[in-house]
């Protein structure tokens, strides 16, 4: 177990460095000057030479890519995520409070996708190949080709403008978040139904069941402690992916239903070529993406102890 | 002439081969016997060359063994062939692997010595039965007239009946191409009708080497008794009173 | 109580499989059942377990190997639970005592999952949860293919004294008419899903009647083959 845990340790170190690097890299390089394009946020147009100098300075952009690289790291590893350079203010506080309507939605989004993907694919799979398997495979893999963006805004014109049921924009309310909890939940229910569908049928098919019938356990125990166990290990597996997919999804939804959060937080940084926020987000990003993957991998390896190879 | 010189073979901690030696002439077999994990399949890579031997060394007439393009047969006959290949294009790979003139009169020859009929040839490997596949395996070993065939428990994917046949067919073909045939097997009675010499491996040593009659007759080792009475209890072999 | 089973038969996508069928077990009889592979051994083996049970005989089924009778994910004590309740049996630490020593598996871990133990120690727990309910027909299907032979003779012999004086059948289902031979008292023949021969080994193998039960006679032994 110990050894397993500095194995994570040792790779989340690399990918929350790689994560750093690759961000801070690619705003370095991005077209365009970013002094000017800070000096313009603060100051408006028509900036003078000696304020771009000394945001240059003040950034650390005159000394090349390392130092300025490591100037934001080293504050970054004991917890700064350092002020903005548009307005000066701590990032982090910000960061806090675009995560307090950021979460909520996710973790809503995520229970409506499983509260949705379960039961449809428990139905589905009663009768494989039926027309109502068909219909839940057909509908998954529409929802999985639809965009969020492009959902989103169908929701928006037929719920907030035809029928003028729920609000569109904002998040004053809980009913403010029904509309994009529906765009997120959508995609997630969408790839779920496929996966727990596959991993039911895949579960059913294996090799020491007939068995277990020939020895005459009922059919319900068959189900609960044959197929079950076996077909939530591949789900869980993909559940760390879903995740990329649902902070990709957070990202559209935010900005479509101007909604504040990490996403339109993310947005606005960009354009504003706010460096410490971009790279605060990222990196947030990269955080959580790890946690959550040690968390799966744990309880995958307490699902199937094949996978360590030890047991009891 | 193959030489097996002393070799051992280590993976990670454990020793998998602990200095095994004999050596194998063309025209004779030799069967290696033992149980799952004795080494077996690790002294068939040893001797291709595809696991390196920490000590010792492996040769075919004083040059490395590769240089003689030995042959494989496999267990499992179909799993040997490229699913999605004709048959007759996985069994001419040897002569297009070593670039050889391909003659249409070995090929109709091995078809008839092995009971393949050639029309089978057009077929992917899921179209024949386990027992044709096999014989295919055995052309495809054949095809290039290798002088040292390898058999990787050769028989015991195939009924009890197809099994003596096939050997028959195996023995029938090396009597007429002379070839060294080295079979690893968990079969005693296969051993004991069809090699020369029957050699037991336990736990990556030779723990008894001799000829087949007196390796049955009467084994020199409590391990080789072992195997010999495992034969008896399940009918392989028949005691003589 | 003889055990009497009529019209088993089976299809599979159109093609009959197994042709209409009797058979009978007296208690404590050995049987084999041979043929060559495709032949329908298994299914007979498995038709009959069914039909039995609907009969309310009891009978257990022994997979040719562990993978296709054990769940890698549960314990064995699990399995053994598991096994205990469907036959409606309450836990009893005596009989598995009596069974564990009877294959030599009371050394096994219970709280391991199946591929914690040795192939040839799972083979021998699934035989002794088969053994449970004291069924009045063991099936096993190729019990020694999967296993080294060493072990599957060890497992047999076991098996042999265990059931020497119970009233237990054993149908024994090979491909392998030597390893029949060898230990049983009755033998069945089958060819394309029909029983062609059922008669005692002795008279069987001293005069084989149709043309696959010559055959099989005939490569019977690896040291007197034919030609």
């Amino acid at each position: 177990m110990i050894g397993v845990f500095t194995g994570f340790l040792l790779r989340a170190i690399v990918v929350l460095i790689g994560a750093a690097l690759a961000t801070f890299a690619l705003l370095w390089h991005a077209p365009g000057d970013p002094a000017l394009a800070i000096a313009e946020a603060r100051y408006g147009q028509n900036v003078s030479k000696e304020v771009l100098d000394f945001i240059r300075s003040e950034a650390g952009f005159d000394d090349g890519f390392w130092t300025a690289f490591w100037a934001w790291l080293s504050p970054l590893m004991l917890g700064d995520f350092g002020q903005s350079s548009v307005n000066g203010r701590e990032v982090w506080p910000d960061v806090v409070t675009a995560m307090s309507y950021t979460f909520p939605l996710a973790l809503v989004s995520l229970a409506l996708g499983l509260a949705v993907s379960v039961p449809l694919a428990l139905i589905a799979t009663r009768k494989p190949g039926s027309w109502l398997d068909r219909g839940a495979v057909a509908l998954a893999s529409v929802g999985v080709a639809i965009p969020a963006f492009w959902l989103g805004l169908l929701l928006i014109l037929l719920f907030a403008v035809q029928l003028g049921w729920l609000p569109a924009m904002g998040a004053e309310t809980s009913a403010h978040s029904i509309l994009p909890a529906m765009t997120l939940g959508f995609g997630v229910a969408a790839s779920l139904t496929r996966i727990i569908r596959s991993g039911i049928l895949e579960a059913r098919g294996q090799p020491f069941l007939p068995a277990f019938t020939r020895r005459g356990v009922a059919r319900r125990d068959i189900a609960r402690d044959h197929v079950a166990p076996h077909a939530v290990v591949p789900v869980v597996t993909v559940l760390g992916l879903e995740l990329a997919f649902l902070l990709e999804g957070l990202v559209v939804v935010e900005v479509i239903f101007a909604r504040p959060g990490l996403g339109s937080f993310l947005v606005n940084a960009i354009f504003a070529r706010d460096f410490p926020k971009v790279q605060a987000v990222v990196i947030l990003a990269a955080v959580i993406f790890v946690v959550v993957n040690l968390a799966i991998d744990l309880i995958y390896r307490s699902l199937d102890p094949r996978v360590s190879g030890r047991d009891a | 002439m193959l030489t097996v010189d002393n070799i051992s073979v280590r993976r990670g901690v454990s020793t998998t081969l602990e200095e095994v030696s004999f050596s194998l002439e063309p025209g004779r077999t030799l069967a290696v016997v033992g149980e799952s994990g004795a080494g077996k399949s690790t002294l068939i890579s040893a001797i291709l060359g595809l696991v390196r031997c920490s000590a010792g060394g492996v040769s075919w007439n004083g040059a490395p063994v590769s240089r003689c393009r030995p042959a494989l047969v496999m267990q499992e006959p179909r799993a040997a062939f490229n699913p999605r290949l004709s048959l007759r294009r996985s069994v001419m790979e040897p002569v297009v692997a070593q670039n050889l003139v391909f003659e249409p009169e070995r090929l109709a020859m091995l078809c008839r010595a092995l009971e393949v009929q050639p029309d089978l040839l057009e077929r992917r490997p899921d179209q024949v039965s386990i027992g044709q596949a096999q014989r295919m395996g055995i052309l495809r070993a054949l095809i290039a007239a290798p002088p040292l065939v390898l058999f990787d428990e050769p028989l015991s994917a195939l009924d009890a009946v197809t099994q003596k046949h096939t050997a028959r067919l195996i023995a029938d073909m090396q009597a007429q191409e002379g070839f060294a045939a080295l079979i690893v097997t968990h079969d005693l009675g296969y051993a004991a009708a069809f090699a020369d010499d029957i050699a037991a491996l336990r736990e990556g040593r030779i723990e008894e080497m001799g000829t087949a009659q007196a390796f049955i007759a009467a084994p020199q080792t409590d391990y080789g008794r072992t195997l010999r009475d495992a034969a008896f209890a399940l009918g392989a072999l028949e005691r003589v009173a | 109580m003889t055990l009497h089973v009529h019209g088993l038969s089976a299809e599979r996508s159109g093609q009959i499989i197994l042709h209409p069928t009797n058979v009978d077990f007296k208690p404590g009889e050995r049987v084999g059942l041979v043929g060559a592979s495709g032949s329908g051994k298994s299914t007979l083996g498995h038709e009959l377990v069914d039909a039995l049970r609907a009969q309310g005989a009891s009978v257990a089924h022994v997979p040719q190997s562990p993978d296709e009778a054990l769940d890698p994910l549960r314990s064995m004590a699990f399995h053994w639970r598991e096994a205990e309740r469907a036959l409606g049996l309450a836990p009893d630490d005596a009989r598995r005592t009596l069974l564990f020593k009877a294959l030599q598996i009371e050394r096994g871990d219970l709280r391991r999952r199946p591929w914690g133990w040795s192939r040839g120690m799972q083979q021998r727990f699934v035989i002794a949860m088969a053994l449970i309910g004291t069924p009045d027909l063991l099936v096993m299907d190729e019990p020694t293919s999967a296993l080294d032979p060493v072990v599957a003779a060890g497992t047999m012999d076991l098996l042999d004294d265990y059931l020497k004086d119970r009233q237990t059948a054993l149908l024994l289902i090979t491909h392998d008419l030597g390893l029949a031979a060898r230990r049983v008292a009755r033998l069945i023949v089958m060819d394309a899903g029909r029983i062609v021969e059922d008669a005692p080994t002795e008279a069987f193998l001293a005069s084989p009647k149709t043309r696959v039960a010559k055959s099989l006679c005939a490569h019977r032994n690896w040291l007197e083959l034919p030609c």
